[in-house]
């Protein structure tokens, strides 16, 4: 990782030291018994999924899994308690901890429970990767993520964000940056988390509106918006639109390429009106033409298309221009991660075992200030507390358990917990006003 | 016979001894409480057949891609309960909730206690739950679709659904909403219909589509998709009649004669289970070859996309890898198969670490110890393959285009490739995928395609590498089929669906005999995609 060196911004509270410590993986082991014994937010990730304690066994009966050092995966863990949690994730110092959902009983009877486990709620998760975007970057690809493509991660926290709130109502909702390329989403609400196979399959379905038609061997998406589009759609486009041209023209520049120009032309779900658009584009274009060329083109020809004649473009395309746009940038989910009841997926505050990033919790209202570049890593982290320590041990002589509580805010991890904080405040008022309702 | 639910005991003392009337008031019920009759032991068994029967006509139409309560759906549905015999069930369907004769009220009857009998039969598996309420509540959308607005009204009230439409003002507030977002209603006639506001967990179907107003957790529904909000309770019902169900088999089983009887029931209505395969192994080293003669369009290419990019993501590897268990690829094939491809682009702890338990879980040796059954095409076809992935249906998610030239560079003429296009372009691709099978087998019929399997194994019986049943030394049917004593209608049980029986009671030595005919075969250096068409 040699721009973790480069990218220490002076965002962080405290001054840095010149030399940052870039991030080893082979060290990674060493440093977790630090990590989680100083600075893994035990309390508030217990507060979290205990909910309140406001139903029976939501938090003994979670399934936790645990990957050890060497891929050694442990799965159907759980605990009675934070401390119980907290002792166990501390003498067992795991890679990665992954959250399952509640089951009916403990999961760690898994194999003397007749009938084997039965989940009884989980959040409703959602997972975006990066590497689904794949074909609409061209300036990283694969494990790559740069400020560029970090965008089309604004707008899918943005347009889903959003579709949770107004249209199903969810308001506890947290974001959590994955570690490396991609975010994840948990919607915590009570209804939510209630939610039976079916209803997160028809969710998924709801919010999930891209389908992929494989065209002369690569995946095309389809974005169709219909006769008159939903209020969703509409709403997503509203989003995505005024990025478009900074995201996909500019900083893209996806048509760019004779590759990129077919890459469009494959969108246009028409053979007869693909075969006019490309002749069109090729009689009006040079090879190699800057996209916004090909997209004011792209743009105007099918407008005057569609207002001519009648023909494919008055009908079937009518939409395409919006079609196309939503296409590209809407978000693109991992929808079997949202359907399974059973699906782990991991927990906030991990660190990420390539990266060494932790995975924090990020405000949607910011998105578009989170930079995942300079996320801090554990080496980093870790290095922090000693800078910290060092200025202060003058004045600083604590008790050892009282100075760990604090230990996150002297370091840039200090943001993550705020918004997981704040997001704990309202989830824990909405704990309080339904328990005076009975 | 006894089989009510034990906490619902107290309800339901005083049903004895009204008439049928008052029992069974209405054409479309809901199918809360079960029956508490007494009845015959024969009518039993002819209830529940003819139901089988019923809900068969429904299944038939449905792989025939008929779109639910579209007109040729029901002329076909109607036109085949007709020919089955099953006219009654066909005026519970058509009539509407208002008829009064003694003779409906006699189906009426009828349906609902078989409803209640095939619970017991078929709350055995997952598979079985799947396929039976699908056709339930097809039926039930078809004999609701039926009720005119008042009689819907009536419905709801009798039933106890607590739904009020909005207010001209309530609805004035969220008109743009609607307006724009209820699907299949003109602007004109969303100003006239009323409209229902109800948590959006009780539309699920609605929600799914994106065909409702959507905010703040309620969907707003109209009257025309009212049996959304019905049905949803409906599946529910019997979703959790069907759990209730499974606990009470046990204490049914009891008595031999019904136990026999449900259990042929399972047997005969199943269609087949691929979990292991009885019938041949298959040599790892045999795939390229089988992959060009013997594998379904998807699994080619599976087996193509892995050989080039010696990678798969999740989804094909479910897909082939659950296929190829069970065409008959043993474990240890399996794993060496996968291991070798996988290590040509990454080392093999990352393969052991990443990928090995992947293949263990699919054979049911790890994790949640299931042995997995292999995807059927309905599951394919619905499974939408994202970038980079090549699992899914391939006449569904290749454009017209790409199938073409695929289809093309597989060696089929440009007039097969019509053929199978003609069936493709409408959305009946297993149609399209058994035109391909007969093009490519020059067999005389299409067989009918409904999972992977099946296709691989009428395949290889085509040509001659397995052999059908019947060619096998006649196998014991009185000993396979467990005899139904009074079964009203007993040919049914005799239908082609029902292999399942033959292939458990056949023997070793065929499978000795194939294993033969399968390296002979392969001695032959059989390869059909020479064979100019």
């Amino acid at each position: 990782m040699p721009e973790q060196a480069t990218e220490q911004e002076n965002q962080t509270p405290q001054q840095q030291a010149a030399a940052v410590p870039v991030y080893n993986p082979e060290v990674l082991q060493d440093m977790l018994p630090v990590y989680y014994r100083r600075l893994f937010p035990h309390q508030p990730f217990y507060r979290w999924l205990s909910y309140g304690l406001t139903e029976d066994g939501v938090f003994c009966n979670r399934e936790i899994s645990f990957t050890l050092q060497d891929d050694i995966y442990i799965r159907y863990l759980c605990f009675e308690s934070q401390a119980e949690l907290e002792k166990e994730i501390c003498s067992r110092n795991p890679v990665k901890i992954d959250i399952g959902p509640v089951m009916h009983t403990r999961p760690k009877n898994h194999r003397t429970v007749p009938g084997g486990l039965t989940p009884v709620q989980r959040e409703l998760v959602f997972d975006i990767d990066m590497t689904d975007y794949d074909d609409v970057r061209t300036c990283c690809s694969g494990a790559g993520v740069c400020l560029k493509c970090w965008k089309f991660m604004v707008l899918a926290a943005r347009i889903l964000d959003v579709a949770l709130r107004e249209d199903f109502g969810f308001e506890h909702i947290i974001w959590i940056f994955s570690g490396r390329r991609g975010i994840h989403c948990w919607v915590c609400d009570h209804q939510a988390r209630h939610l039976d196979g079916r209803g997160r399959f028809a969710v998924a379905e709801y919010l999930n509106i891209i389908t992929y038609v494989n065209f002369s061997g690569s995946n095309s998406p389809r974005c169709p918006m219909g006769d008159r589009p939903h209020h969703s759609l509409k709403r997503a486009l509203k989003i995505a639109e005024p990025m478009f041209e900074e995201i996909i023209l500019e900083d893209q520049n996806l048509f760019g390429t004779p590759k990129g120009v077919s890459k469009l032309l494959n969108m246009v779900h028409d053979d007869m009106a693909r075969g006019e658009l490309e002749s069109y584009l090729q009689k009006n274009l040079q090879d190699g033409a800057h996209s916004r060329l090909v997209w004011e083109s792209f743009a105007k020809y099918a407008n005057s298309m569609r207002t001519s004649t009648a023909n494919a473009w008055s009908r079937k395309l009518k939409n395409i221009v919006q079609e196309v746009q939503l296409g590209l940038l809407y978000p693109r989910l991992d929808i079997n991660v949202t359907r399974g009841f059973n699906h782990l997926l991991k927990a906030p505050f991990c660190i990420h075992p390539a990266t060494g990033k932790v995975c924090v919790p990020f405000s949607v209202s910011a998105v578009a200030k989170f930079d995942p570049t300079t996320v801090p890593t554990i080496t980093q982290l870790l290095h922090e507390i000693n800078a910290f320590d060092d200025k202060s041990k003058g004045y600083m002589e604590a008790p050892e358990d009282k100075s760990r509580i604090k230990d996150h805010k002297k370091t840039s991890m200090f943001k993550g917990v705020v918004v997981f904080e704040e997001f704990l405040r309202k989830l824990e008022r909405s704990h309080k006003s339904a328990s005076l309702q009975f | 016979m006894e089989f009510r639910l034990k906490k619902r005991q107290r309800l339901e003392v005083k049903v004895e001894v009204v008439s049928l009337e008052s029992k069974y008031p209405h054409n479309v019920m809901m199918y809360h409480y079960p029956p508490t009759d007494d009845i015959h032991i024969e009518e039993f068994e002819e209830l529940a057949l003819e139901r089988l029967r019923l809900l068969r006509v429904l299944d038939r139409a449905s792989t025939r891609n008929l779109r639910l309560l579209s007109d040729e759906w029901k002329e076909y549905v109607n036109a085949e309960l007709t020919r089955e015999g099953l006219r009654s069930y066909l005026r519970l369907c058509s009539a509407g909730g208002g008829t009064k004769q003694e003779a409906d009220m006699q189906t009426r009857r009828r349906d609902y206690i078989s409803h209640f009998i095939l619970r017991l039969a078929y709350s055995r598996s997952e598979d079985l739950i799947r396929w039976f309420v699908a056709r339930e509540m097809e039926l039930f959308r078809y004999k609701f679709a039926a009720l005119s607005s008042a009689e819907v009204k009536q419905f709801l009230e009798a039933n106890n659904f607590d739904v009020h439409p909005l207010t001209e003002a309530q609805k004035d507030e969220v008109k743009d909403g609607l307006y724009e977002s209820t699907v299949g209603q003109s602007v004109a006639k969303i100003e006239l219909l009323d409209f229902y506001k109800v948590p959006f967990t009780q539309v699920m179907d609605l929600v799914r589509g994106r065909r409702c107003y959507l905010k703040a957790g309620f969907a707003y529904v109209n009257t025309h998709d009212l049996v959304s909000i019905v049905g949803t309770r409906q599946q529910d019902e019997i979703e959790q009649g069907l759990l209730a169900a499974k606990g009470l088999v046990e204490e049914v089983e009891g008595d031999e004669r019904i136990s026999r009887m449900l259990k042929a029931l399972h047997n005969s209505y199943t269609g087949k289970d691929y979990t292991v395969c009885r019938d041949a192994a298959v040599p790892i080293e045999s795939l390229d070859q089988l992959s060009k003669t013997s594998m379904p369009l998807c699994m080619r290419m599976c087996h193509e996309h892995l050989r080039a990019q010696h990678h798969m993501k999740h989804g094909g590897r479910m897909q082939y890898g659950l296929f190829l268990k069970g065409i008959g690829v043993s474990l240890e094939d399996s794993l060496r198969f996968w291991r070798e491809e996988f290590t040509k682009k990454m080392d093999a702890d990352k393969f052991a670490r990443s990928y090995e338990y992947n293949i263990y879980h699919n054979y049911g040796k790890k994790g949640s110890m299931v042995n997995y059954t292999p995807y059927s095409c309905a599951k394919i076809i619905k499974d939408m393959a994202t970038p980079g992935d090549c699992h899914g249906c391939p006449y569904r998610y290749m454009d017209p285009g790409s199938l073409k030239s695929k289809l093309s560079a597989y060696g089929l003429s440009a007039s097969a490739i019509e053929e199978v296009m003609f069936f493709v372009s409408r959305g009946h691709y297993q149609i399209g995928c058994g035109k391909y099978f007969q093009i490519t087998h020059n067999a005389t019929v299409e067989p009918t395609i409904t999972h992977p399997n099946n296709y691989f194994e009428e395949s290889q019986i085509t040509m001659g590498n397995r052999q059908k049943r019947t060619n096998g030394p006649a196998p014991p049917r009185a000993r396979a089929r467990p005899d139904i004593k009074g079964c009203g209608d007993r040919s049914m049980l005799m239908g082609d669906d029902d292999d399942e029986l033959w292939r458990i009671a056949e023997t070793q030595e065929r499978v000795m005999q194939s294993q033969k005919a399968i390296s002979e075969a392969f001695d032959d250096d059989l390869d059909l995609t020479e064979i100019d068409y």
